[in-house]
């Protein structure tokens, strides 16, 4: 597990999903990746029965990466605590649906093909929610280092020779917190939470 | 290659599919009873000669347990109760997050107690999202005792404890030992029941394992 | 389950036990057939009892029509059929007491001939005497019986003990101490396999225990009074169990043909059977060599299914008894099954023989043989020995790492790596591969120890492996200097590959190929004279003017580079060039300055160019004198440095 960064792709106007993944594809295969599989990231969130007071969100995300693991991210205010659990915390939120209810048309994934090259590892992820077609996500891990502050410089410029210019000189905003910290897989699901909550208040557009 | 680069499954058509082929272990199948402190030793050496692996002696373990409780919001059914535990002795091994079910005695026939169970393994803050999440804390206690395993039953004989307020050292509840046998599988396999029940038998008269029905034990402390 | 406790269901036996005798040979009685069942239960009917209950007597009445209707069919046989005989008697009785007492009833109705009294019933005769002669008659028949038996055992006991026969329920007894037995209905079996401690294999191991013939014991023990006695109890195991087997594990260089590896190699020599006869063998060490059969059994058919399952490169080979695997290029891993059940003695003769001249240069391996069993043996006990959960409420089973996957978030990696379990086969192939890795760079390091006399080659092996890892230090250095310059370097010994670390910390890993190993150590040795040289040039106060360990001048080396160092006397007029060529040896140039040989010519006329040092003139190293190369190096700095 090394850091990962997670970044938008601007999609050109008149340019589908599709043609931006495969554009992307192309590039990355003519540097020397080798496609290593699918991945996929999903949310899906639950919001608590309006008698129980103050509204509150439970996220549950799961990674292809981590495929016995179940992350559950619960937003109350302004805190988030987060929880790592095995695969059977699905059941439980099934249990609790008297009390957190799920927002279905909300949910929302990103997936796509994953490459490897070298001691990267990139993910073209096409999002989409409700099976609308939302946006592209890029996330590129380098594996070896596990500290941030120490590879963000290495992985903005390999962000940069991929995607252009447009990638910002600041690194995404949960990572700046925790820059001087071990990575882990729950920093990697943060960055999609965060992507996934901008798309789906709309700010974004596709 | 072409299976590599397969599309994952997402996590909830696996689950769906694990639910739907019934390898969840999600019952438990159960049976308790009690032993007095004096006759511990007893039992213990029945055990150890019933059981699977004792050579190396019995297993120990100290938990603590903390039981929240989430009200329904419309007051309509009882109130769902989690139960987070921790190993003591084995700090490295995550927390267990429970999900117990209203235990089903059913009649006379049945040899076992039947719950629905669902035993997740959480790491993080378990306690604060528990509290964030609604939930209220109902009481804690710690355990400690003996594991055994025969087969796929697993057989624990504990003594409960009260939390200490301070450095005391911790209460016990009773002057006995918790005697629980349980299996653990998925809906359906009832057969399980009869052979803890012939287990059950085996360790009488030191113990009588039975099928405890609490409503009615709460209802003798109030009459 | 592994764990489940074995119960079997027989079927009650059919036949009903007519008698028992003493010696508890029971007496079975014919089965009956279904007409003959009718008639026993038609006899059982007790016409005489007398019983209100309506229902039993229409139950009788059934009965008694159902055997009239059968007596009407068949009347023919009536002389024969005896018992429905009594059942007609005994209807035509009833019949006949019945009418008369329907008289007896209609007289007593009409009160006009009769009248019922009641009448007081007579107080029985108690008499006492004749019940208790009845009793002590019965007590006395009873007492009998048990004497009787008691004699019985006393006269076998006496018999036994004059005869000094050893005592059958003894040696029962300490069987049972040992190994699981249980009676089945007039005979004992007992169970030999190792289901209980975690096998899964299905070939039972069943053996009966029976009592041994007296004459048997009595030969026996004629024939070796001195050796222990010979046992009471007798057991039988199964023929396939029976005899002496054992997994060859042999490594052989790969012959061109195929075909003749395994003729060869299929007559394994194969041990006779057990010390002394089958018959009179102790039945512990007979239970015991059965045992060894089975677990033999059971490896070898693991073994085997894993070399048809497994797709290696060069695919392994299963013919009869032996697996073929090939380890390295060139070497190949048979690993055999050599049962030998004592029954075709003659045959296993013929064979044991041919092998000594033969196959006599590749060997059983006894190390990979006690490999094996060990991991057959840490199956079983993984088998059985799952570890418990903590907290205690989780769920039996998942192993540790696993528990752990989920809440750590392991990736797919990670989870892949923990389904996966090496076969056996692949690990047996590894320790053997790890072997001969060992053993060759063992051969390399001696070789160069033996051919390169200077510098001194000192390879120390750690004591403490791993089946498929081990770890050499090798120390370059030359005797008298080794305080001045060592070079070590460490080879981690792996399954193909060899890693070297080196004195600069750099790591190179080698293949199988051992000619790697041997240039690199090569290597090493003239780095090592480089880097001594200049130590001891240091020592003697000269100066290092340039070194260089990779030259690009002069031919092109077949294995590494050329190396140079140039040194200057403390005062500066004498030089020494030491040139290192791996394939050539070193060399050794002198020069002085100012030189001797100074002309001045056109070109250079000034006597000051004098000074710059004249032309490298070699010197012929063995014919100095000097223990080695650095002790030759110091006298020629010494010798160097004196003015003169």
């Amino acid at each position: 597990m090394g850091v990962t960064v997670l970044q938008q792709f601007h999609v050109p106007e008149n340019k589908t999903g599709t043609y931006v993944i495969e554009l992307l594809t192309k590039r990355i295969l003519a540097l020397g990746a080798t496609q290593q599989g699918q991945f996929l990231v999903d949310c899906e969130s639950y919001l608590s029965h309006p008698q129980m007071g103050t509204t509150k969100t439970v996220h549950i995300l799961h990674n292809s990466e981590q495929p016995a693991s179940v992350f559950s991210i619960l937003e109350s205010g302004t805190k988030n605590i987060h929880v790592i659990a095995d695969g059977l915390f699905d059941l439980l939120m099934m249990k609790l649906s008297q009390h957190y209810t799920s927002k279905k048309q909300t949910k929302i994934e990103s997936k796509g093909p994953r490459f490897e090259l070298g001691d990267f590892c990139v993910k073209l992820g096409s999002v989409t929610m409700n099976q609308n077609f939302k946006g592209v996500l890029i996330e590129v891990e380098y594996r070896p280092c596990v500290m941030a502050n120490a590879v963000w410089g290495l992985l903005r410029e390999f962000l940069q020779g991929l995607l252009g210019p447009s990638v910002p000189v600041q690194p995404p905003q949960h990572l700046l917190s925790r820059m001087n910290e071990i990575y882990t897989p729950i920093d990697t699901i943060y960055q999609y939470l965060e992507h996934f909550s901008a798309y789906r208040k709309g700010l974004r557009s596709a | 290659m072409s299976a590599v680069n397969a599309a994952p499954i997402t996590a909830t058509d696996s689950l769906s599919q694990a639910l739907k082929a019934n390898i969840i272990p999600n019952q438990e199948y159960l049976l308790q009873g009690s032993v007095l402190d004096s006759a511990v030793e007893v039992l213990l050496h029945r055990l150890r000669g019933l059981c699977d692996n004792v050579d190396a002696g019995p297993e120990t373990f100290d938990d603590q347990e903390v039981c929240f409780s989430l009200r329904d919001p419309n007051q309509q059914a009882a109130p769902l109760m989690l139960r987070v535990r921790k190993a003591l002795d084995a700090r490295d091994m995550p927390y267990q997050l429970r999900y117990i079910g209203q235990p089903d005695l059913g009649d006379k026939n049945r040899p076992t107690v039947v719950r629905s169970s669902l035993d997740i393994a959480c790491s993080g803050m378990l306690i604060e999202f528990l509290n964030e999440l609604g939930c209220r804390i109902e009481f804690e206690y710690s355990v400690k005792g003996y594991m055994f395993r025969k087969g796929r039953m697993k057989i624990t004989v504990a003594k409960v404890f009260k939390i200490p307020q301070s450095s005391m050292p911790p209460e016990p509840i009773s002057q006995s030992y918790l005697v629980e046998l349980s299996v653990l599988a998925p809906q359906g396999q009832d057969a399980i029941g009869e052979d803890m029940r012939a287990f059950a038998d085996q360790l009488r008269p030191l113990v009588q394992l039975d099928k405890i029905d609490y409503k009615r034990l709460g209802h003798m402390a109030v009459t | 389950m592994a764990n489940s406790v074995n119960i079997s269901i027989e079927a009650p036996i059919e036949n009903q036990i007519q008698e028992i005798t003493y010696d508890g040979q029971e007496i079975y009685q014919a089965p009956l057939s279904m007409s003959e069942n009718l008639a026993r239960l038609a006899q059982k009917i007790d016409f005489s009892k007398t019983d209100d209950e309506f229902c039993n007597i229409k139950k009788e009445g059934e009965s008694s029509s159902e055997s009239k209707s059968e007596d009407d069919k068949d009347p023919g046989y009536q002389s024969s059929l005896w018992p429905w005989d009594s059942v007609r008697n005994k209807l035509r009785n009833a019949l006949t007491e019945v009418c008369v007492l329907a008289d007896v009833l209609n007289i007593a109705k009409e009160k006009r001939y009769m009248v019922l009294d009641p009448v007081q019933p007579e107080p029985v005769e108690s008499r006492q005497m004749v019940q208790v002669y009845g009793r002590k008659k019965a007590l006395a028949a009873a007492a009998a019986v048990l004497l009787a038996g008691v004699e019985r055992l006393r006269a076998s006991e006496t018999m036994r003990m004059t005869r000094n026969m050893p005592d059958f329920h003894i040696d029962l007894l300490r069987l049972r101490q040992n190994w699981r037995l249980k009676k089945v209905s007039n005979t004992i079996i007992g169970d030999l396999s190792y289901r209980t401690a975690g096998s899964k294999f299905n070939q039972t191991g069943v053996f009966e225990v029976t009592k041994a013939p007296e004459e048997q014991i009595a030969q026996a023990m004629s024939l070796n009074t001195s050796g222990p006695a010979p046992s009471a109890l007798r057991v039988t195991v199964p023929p396939e169990l029976q005899g002496v087997a054992f997994i060859s594990v042999l490594c052989q260089k790969e012959q061109e043909d195929v075909v003749t590896a395994t003729l060869s190699s299929s007559a394994i020599n194969c041990p006779g059977t057990l010390p002394g006869d089958g018959a009179e063998l102790h039945w512990q060490q007979k239970l015991e060599a059965a045992q060894n059969v089975l677990f033999c059994k059971e490896l070898f058919a693991r073994l085997a299914a894993e070399a048809v399952q497994l797709d290696a490169s060069i695919p392994h080979m299963v013919v009869g008894n032996q697996i073929m695997a090939t380890v390295l290029p060139g070497i190949q891993l048979l690993i055999g099954l050599c049962h030998n059940n004592g029954q075709n003695n003659s045959n296993t003769n013929v064979d044991g023989v041919k092998p000594e001249g033969t196959a006599g240069k590749s060997d059983h391996d006894h190390v990979l043989e006690h490999s094996l069993h060990q991991l057959l043996r840490a199956v079983h006990h993984s088998n059985t020995h799952h570890p418990f959960p903590h907290p205690a409420t989780g769920p039996l089973g998942p192993s540790k790492r696993r528990c752990l996957a989920g809440p750590m978030a392991a990736d797919r990696y990670e989870l892949l790596d923990m389904s996966k379990e090496q076969s056996l086969l692949e690990q047996i192939i590894q320790q053997a591969q790890h072997f001969f890795m060992r053993r060759r760079s063992e051969y390399v390091l001696d070789t160069i120890a033996k051919e390169v006399k200077d510098p001194l080659i000192v390879s120390h092996w750690n004591a403490l492996n791993s089946p498929t890892q081990s770890c050499v230090k090798i120390n370059i250095m030359a005797h008298g200097y080794d305080a001045v310059c060592r070079t070590s370097l460490v080879v981690h010994v792996g399954e193909k590959t060899l890693k070297c670390i080196c004195r600069d910390g750099k790591v190179r890993h080698l293949s199988y190929e051992l000619q790697e190993l041997r240039d690199l150590i090569y290597c090493q040795i003239y780095q090592h004279q480089m880097t001594a040289v200049q130590a001891v040039g240091r020592c003697m106060g000269w100066q290092l003017l340039a070194s260089s360990s990779h030259l690009g001048s002069g031919p092109v080396e077949p294995l590494g580079n050329a190396s140079s160092c140039l040194l200057a006397s403390p005062n500066g007029d004498r030089m020494i060039a030491i040139r290192c060529e791996p394939s050539v040896g070193i060399q050794v140039f002198i020069a002085q300055s100012p030189r001797k040989d100074f002309f001045s010519s056109e070109l250079v006329q000034d006597k000051k160019w004098e000074n710059l040092g004249g032309a490298f003139k070699e010197i012929k190293l063995d014919k100095m004198e000097g223990k080695n190369f650095l002790n030759k190096m110091e006298l020629l700095m010494a010798c160097l440095s004196s003015p003169s």
